[in-house]
């Protein structure tokens, strides 16, 4: 196998022998990834509650979760409070996750979906299976971001075995979750991704943001690796799930006219 | 998409044969290695030579799959008439405004290639026939799609920003024309710059996954033969074709893509795919053509359903019409 060559680099300090390592010594993090829990619709602490929708019943409520905000507090200035709960209470409308949009970073990796990451040597590629988002990690080429966009413009670099992933250029359009938690185009994010054994890792994040929040604060969960023999990263190219809620209403009516 | 700083002007003295170029370049070139190992085949490429190439040779061609001096010169002459014109166009104080992307989004060539076709094979460069079934399968979809604008449903995958399906997504059009390759241990992934695809194609023995399951893009596993990437891509959907913006022939659930990524020099993939679809086109065929890096060219984030504002305005527009009396 390609990823347990013996490694050599003697800076790693990790216990696990049996850790999957690229030629060069650091850890190898290809392969297909998902988280667990309900943070995609609240990153922090929430009961279980019922669904949008009555009738999907019981598949449409909401398990209960723990959240994954360090400290289960969000530090949003007094106007951006405002507007989250603004963004919650129309969140059947504004939700961008709904349309189908990208998720944006660090939601992408908390939805309910797998994820592959290729590793390079400068550029690691993280195809998410939600809406086909995707994204390039540029590894120690510090460049700045060039355009706005819904993914971020991710620079990275190693701090021993783990990947940190400084990612600016936000468009200041997604959400964190399904309760209005956001950011505005000022968002920086700082990932780290930190193998903890050859089946999983551990996933942080800061987000700072000055014009929203009054300090940065950080998120915390695990990601898994999907070891089924035949995992694989499938498709849901779900813009046509989302056509008639976003374009229903110019959709052709047939008048009395048309039925003569 | 390229910058339109480093956009040039297409100079007769620098245009490569493309074809023997890269037969010589085959010969004395040696792919570099991953540090795992493999043919690395990583970088921004683009197929943007490919743009004043048919899919299908025009019949006047036969069988001769390349252009003469004079016709290649001929290609050259109306690429730099098209560009001086956008240029233009931009330019100047009345610029021409029409439904289509203005003429400074649009791509071009700056090694254009002799190809007659992009089609190889057969000989021709032409498709081969196409069943009764395909035609009508065919037939149906365009009445869809080229009918009034009632819903979404009357426009393309494409235009629906939903894709343009597995091979439809390199095929050299207008604009967009990126594909970016990474390589991991076990895996290459290609992203496609419209419509911000990414495949994932796992370099396995194994086989695909079960029947049931029917995607767009379908199922790809990979293998290197010698250092060629060869990927073989099953579980299609029957939803769109496989030629540019994955128009053309509506194929069936049973076609059978076979892709072949070469790298013959620095700068330069060749890039085959063969299609196989008896319920579909009476025989095998295969299109190929160099994609290849171009200096700044580089791809970003493509939202393209996230801006799809043509789509809330082709349909607004026509139940204005309706209520103006002015459609059917």
């Amino acid at each position: 196998m390609w990823g347990v060559l013996a490694m050599p680099n003697p800076a790693a300090q990790s216990l696990q022998t049996d850790m999957p390592r690229m030629p060069d010594g650091k850890p190898n993090l290809t392969g297909l990834w998902q988280t667990f829990g309900s943070a995609h619709w609240d990153i922090l602490d929430h009961s279980a509650s019922e669904g949008h929708f009555f009738e999907l019943g019981a598949m449409g409520a909401f398990p209960a979760g723990q959240g994954i905000v360090v400290g289960n507090e969000i530090p949003y200035l007094p106007e951006a409070l405002a507007q989250k709960e603004a963004n919650f209470q129309n969140r059947l409308e504004d939700d961008p996750m709904l349309k189908c949009f990208m998720p944006g970073v660090p939601r992408t990796t908390y939805m309910p979906f797998p994820f592959q990451i290729v590793q390079g040597t400068d550029q690691i590629l993280i195809a998410y299976e939600f809406a086909t988002s995707n994204r390039i990690v540029r590894v120690d080429n510090d460049t700045l971001s060039p355009v706005d966009s819904w993914m971020g413009w991710s620079n990275a670099e190693w701090e021993g075995d783990t990947l940190v992933v400084d990612v600016t250029g936000f468009n200041g359009q997604a959400w964190f979750d399904h309760m209005g938690n956001y950011a505005s185009n000022q968002l920086h994010v700082v990932e780290r991704y930190t193998m903890m054994s050859p089946n999983h890792i551990e996933y942080e994040a800061t987000l700072e943001d000055p014009t929203i929040f009054s300090e940065p604060w950080t998120i915390q969960l695990p990601l898994y690796r999907r070891i089924e023999n035949n995992a694989k990263l499938l498709e849901f190219k779900c813009v046509e799930f989302t056509e008639e809620k976003l374009y229903g209403h110019l959709r052709r009516v047939e008048d009395d006219e048309d039925q003569e | 998409m390229k910058c339109l700083s480093i956009k040039s002007f297409a100079l007769p003295a620098l245009i490569l044969v493309l074809l023997s170029a890269s037969t010589a370049a085959a010969q004395n070139y040696t792919v570099g290695r991953t540090p795992w190992g493999d043919p690395d085949l990583q970088g921004v490429f683009t197929s943007d030579d490919m743009i004043n190439v048919r899919t299908e040779r025009p019949e006047e061609f036969g069988d001769r799959p390349f252009l003469t001096e004079e016709e290649y010169n001929a290609r050259i002459e109306q690429n730099e008439r098209n560009i001086a014109s956008r240029t233009e166009e931009f330019a100047g104080d009345n610029p021409r405004i029409t439904i289509n992307p203005p003429g400074h989004w649009l791509e071009w060539g700056d090694e254009l290639s002799r190809q007659t076709s992009l089609v190889v094979d057969p000989p021709n460069g032409r498709v081969p026939e196409v069943t009764p079934e395909a035609e009508a399968r065919t037939q149906a979809y365009n009445a869809l799609v080229r009918g009034d604008a009632d819903s979404w449903e009357n426009f393309s995958p494409y235009i629906r920003c939903i894709t343009r399906g597995v091979t439809g997504s390199i095929f050299p059009v207008i604009y967009g024309n990126g594909t970016r390759i990474v390589q991991g241990p076990g895996y290459v992934g290609i992203q496609y710059e419209m419509v911000h695809e990414a495949r994932i194609i796992p370099i396995v023995d194994g086989e695909h996954v079960g029947g049931d399951i029917k995607m767009w893009m379908g199922d790809a596993v990979g293998r290197w033969e010698g250092d060629t990437l060869v990927v073989e891509t099953r579980n299609l959907s029957d939803r769109t074709g496989v030629t540019v913006n994955g128009g053309g022939t509506r194929h069936s659930e049973n076609l059978h893509v076979v892709e072949r990524f070469t790298r013959v020099g620095p700068d330069t993939i060749n890039y085959e795919a063969t299609f196989t679809d008896p319920g579909t086109w009476e025989g095998s065929w295969t299109a190929a053509f160099p994609i290849k890096q171009k200096p700044g060219y580089e791809v970003y984030e493509y939202a393209c359903h996230e801006g799809n504002h043509a789509m809330f305005n082709s349909l607004s527009g026509s139940r204005a019409q309706e209520a103006a009396g002015g459609a059917q």
